[in-house]
């Protein structure tokens, strides 16, 4: 399924899900470049910001619920989800590692992500994100 | 910290109706993949956007004017080609998203949009706003977080359908640049000062005066306002040539061509808000400035007290006559108002017209920071009260305000939070309810329809459109007549005028335009009489609405199709003296709006949540309190420091003087040989700083003033001398120097303390 096409089968405007994309709510294409494909996976995603959307939750929430860690009380004053980074290792692979740590534990978790990207993927596509 | 958006420099002309503005956007990925850039922005009042010029390295584009749907078609096809693409769309409120789409990794693309403009205009001169910065308004859905410490605000899809709105920095030191450098056009400018920045003016008596930001740059946390005095208070015509063999025109015709306004009682409801945003500064001196303008009420007139937030509370379910018992009452209401809580702005006018009945003015004290306006809009006309509205803050929501004044036949005035609001409100206060003209009609095809009623101080504007050969156009009210001259001018006044009557037709039209059905799919739209004038009015001036966007796609060599890439919103600066807690202080949920709720989650999305700990609660309606308002700036800028401040405190005096104004228009005193002493210092107090009986702010308390002098019998000869001299000074405006404020607030003041000054 193209972009256009699970717009299409979502309802939200292409925009909105690029948008969702950078924000961590939703993963990337399966595939990159000029065959980057979406699946019934990714609507059924789309499906369920929606729902949560309609029960009052911000966007910054809906990252924290769907990437499993509990919403809380005060945001404001714990750590959130732009505090974590999201390495896509593969089409099929992707890595979370918790941002702002000291500088020897974030030099060793890049080596280790570089170390298994090597393994698993030939495509070394890091990305920031949420 | 790397910007997507690095830069915003405003540039253009500015004439006497309005301005023709090109805003120039510099954008830059610094990442290692393609970026889509989304800055969100408000119209400025009577504004439309007419065209873009998207360059960088090695190529120029256009923009084109499509609808809607055709342009985000041609987007997305852009973005799916791997091609450069731009799209600028507007929604509900006048806010735009400005899309810039596959910024390719270390490219600079520059976009330059072209937007028309209109100003806030007084016989005098004018007020000229632009906004750097977006206001963060008030819905009853919206949704509001706080991410990594900026506030973030989502606004339901069903009015707002897929606007993105920026995240909010409390401190915007580290965000894109803005600066501006602007040339003011057909102008004898007297004076030309900001309250809002620092300028630098070059005047050049054969060309324009060009103004620009002082400093080398500045950030984006409010609007740049501008001021305007002329050196003359006279008609301006402004034509010229258009392309299609016609010659549209603008004219400002100042009040005082009018003649005097009529004396009849008037019926005034005072609306008040007390949302939270407005807290701090705005709000104390939104209530010196409603007893100062109670106080030039007489005990003829009747009134109404209200203030806003989630609920409307009234002083007193109906109009009051305007004594002493009931002015001392809403002076005890007043000491009760606080800020907190939502701006629920319709209510609140709706509650007023109900008081109202058939007949009578609203004043609306506001910061105007509130969303869904069409729809408060819609039940403002449906009121068919009058309503004036005097805005308050840093940020925008000018477009609204004069919007709601005009379509009610009030008057509008817009200040920052750092002038002096009492004293504007008291000069508006003393324009509404009676009108100086009513029933205008104009010939030369003057559309839009001119104002139903002209107040002292704002002056008539008329846009219309007559053949080659004509040179006249004539004005007709009720009782009056004058003919205008219409000057053959050149064809760019021609172009500029065409333009801004064709924003301002476009902004008339969009207020009507219910939020959901502007939203409505494309078969629904296509059956809507708003939309169809949209698009009809676009297309006639080349200008985008609602229903037609701006859109540009660059192929190049290297463009790779299906690249996904990465969106960044560019965030804001709160705007100045707007509290960020306002809005994004506390939890989110306790920021939510109640109306935004349901339990109808889907089992495997409730179950989903409930494994992760989330635990359910009605949210609350309630926004949080707690502010910080920076101290006031100096209203008058281009004075020297120490002279706006002399100026600043002696019209925090005259509110005082003003606001203590007995029922029948005498200074109060333990018997009545003080009242009439403190009664003259009170009038050379007023004429000292300019006010007289028909010039200035404090106008009606000078005519108060000057009806209780009349109306004292027992006096002597010499006493007699003493009120002659202060009723000449209300008419003429000459007074000796001294002490009258003083004398005046002085509660043991008596005659013989005049005769000293005046010796």
């Amino acid at each position: 399924m193209s972009l256009a096409e699970i717009a299409e089968a979502s309802g939200l405007p292409a925009r909105t899900i690029r948008f969702y994309i950078a924000r961590g709510l939703l993963s990337g294409p399966v595939k990159g470049g000029r065959n980057a494909a979406y699946t019934a996976e990714h609507v059924a995603q789309l499906e369920g910001i929606k729902r949560l959307q309609a029960a009052g939750h911000t966007l910054s929430e809906i990252v924290r619920i769907l990437g499993g860690r509990p919403s809380e009380e005060e945001p404001e004053t714990v750590p959130d989800a732009a505090l974590w980074q999201q390495y896509t290792i593969a089409e099929d692979v992707v890595v979370w590692a918790r941002a702002g740590g000291s500088p020897w534990r974030t030099k060793q978790l890049r080596a280790a992500v570089k170390e298994f990207a090597q393994r698993v993927g030939p495509e070394k596509n890091g990305r920031e994100g949420e | 910290m790397r910007l997507a958006m690095q830069r915003l420099w405003l540039t253009g002309q500015v004439l006497p109706v309005g301005g023709r503005l090109v805003v120039q956007h510099v954008f830059r990925s610094d990442e290692d993949r393609p970026l889509e850039v989304i800055y969100s922005f408000p119209l400025p009042r009577d504004a439309a956007l007419r065209a873009f010029r998207i360059t960088g390295e090695g190529f120029e584009a256009h923009s084109e004017l499509k609808q809607t749907e055709e342009a985000v078609k041609a987007y997305e096809q852009g973005i799916a080609d791997g091609s450069l693409a731009a799209l600028a769309r507007q929604y509900g409120d006048g806010l735009v998203n400005l899309t810039v789409g596959n910024v390719r990794p270390k490219e600079t693309v520059t976009v330059y949009l072209e937007i028309l403009a209109g100003v806030e205009l007084r016989d005098d001169g004018f007020r000229f706003r632009f906004p750097f910065t977006l206001a963060p308004a008030y819905h009853a859905r919206m949704r509001t977080a706080v991410v990594a410490g900026e506030g973030e605000m989502e606004l339901p899809a069903d009015e707002f359908g897929d606007l993105i709105l920026p995240r909010f920095r409390e401190d915007a030191s580290s965000l894109h640049e803005v600066g501006f450098e602007l040339s003011l056009h057909q102008l004898a400018i007297d004076e030309l000062g900001s309250p809002s920045h620092s300028i630098k003016v070059k005047r050049d008596a054969a060309g324009p005066t060009r103004v620009a930001l002082a400093p080398a740059k500045d950030v984006p946390n409010r609007d740049l306002v501008l001021d305007v005095r002329f050196t003359e208070s006279k008609v301006r015509v402004l034509a010229g040539p258009s392309g299609n063999g016609a010659r549209p025109f603008a004219a400002v015709v100042p009040s005082t061509l009018f003649g005097q306004k009529t004396g009849s009682p008037r019926r005034v409801v005072m609306l008040l808000d007390r949302s939270g945003s407005m807290q701090g500064e705005p709000i104390a001196q939104a209530r010196k400035a409603i007893e100062a303008c109670l106080a030039a009420l007489s005990e003829e007139d009747r009134f109404g007290l209200m203030v806003f937030d989630n609920h409307v509370e009234a002083m007193h379910p109906a109009l009051v006559a305007a004594t002493r018992e009931e002015r001392e009452c809403a002076r005890t209401f007043l000491k009760s108002v606080n800020a907190r809580g939502g701006t629920e702005l319709a209510a609140g006018v709706q509650q007023a017209a109900r008081v109202l009945g058939s007949d009578g003015d609203i004043l609306i004290i506001t910061d105007g920071q509130v969303s869904g306006t069409e729809k408060i809009l819609a039940v403002t006309r449906g009121t068919e009260i009058r309503v004036s509205c005097l805005g308050i803050g840093s940020a925008s929501q000018d477009r609204f305000l004069s919007l709601l004044a005009r379509e009610t036949g009030g008057v509008s005035r817009f200040v920052t939070a750092r002038e002096r609001v009492d004293m504007t409100a008291v000069d508006l206060f003393a324009s509404m309810g009676r009108p100086v003209a009513s029933g205008l009609k104009g010939s030369g095809n003057v559309q839009p329809e001119p104002p139903r009623a002209v107040f002292a101080g704002t002056p008539v504007l008329l846009y219309g459109e007559m053949d080659q050969s004509s040179e006249h156009v004539e004005l007709t009210w009720d009782g009056g007549r004058l003919d205008l001259d219409v000057p053959s001018g050149d064809a760019e006044i021609g172009e500029a005028v065409r333009l801004l009557r064709g924003a301002r037709l476009i902004t008339d039209w969009e207020s009507r335009y219910p939020s959901e059905e502007a939203v409505a799919p494309l078969e629904k739209r296509q059956r809507s009489r708003v939309a169809a004038r949209l698009v009809e009015l676009s297309k006639e001036n080349g200008l985008a609405s609602r229903e037609m966007s701006l859109v540009a796609v660059v192929k190049r060599a290297g463009d790779r199709p299906g690249e996904l890439p990465e969106t960044r919103v560019v965030a804001l600066g709160m705007p100045q003296d707007t509290s960020f807690r306002a809005y994004f202080g506390g939890p989110a949920k306790q920021i939510l709006a109640a109306a935004s709720y349901s339990n109808k989650l889907t089992d495997a999305v409730e179950a989903a949540l409930q494994r992760s700990g989330t635990r359910f609660s009605r949210p609350r309606v309630r926004l949080q309190t707690d502010a910080y308002i920076a101290p006031p700036q100096p209203l008058c800028s281009r004075l020297p420091p120490s002279v706006a401040s002399d100026a600043s405190a002696s019209n925090a005096g005259l509110v005082d003087l003003a606001a203590m104004l007995e029922p029948d228009g005498g200074m109060p005193g333990d018997d009545s040989d003080v009242r009439a002493a403190r009664t003259i210092a009170a009038v050379f107090a007023f004429v000292v700083e300019g006010h007289t009986l028909t010039k200035g702010a404090f106008r009606l308390h000078v005519a108060r003033l000057a009806g209780f002098l009349k109306s004292l019998s027992a006096v002597s000869e010499a006493e007699k001398r003493l009120i002659e001299r202060a009723l000449d000074a209300a008419s003429a405006g000459n007074v000796a120097a001294g002490e009258w404020l003083v004398l005046a607030l002085g509660s043991g003041t008596r005659w013989k303390n005049i005769e000293a000054v005046l010796k």
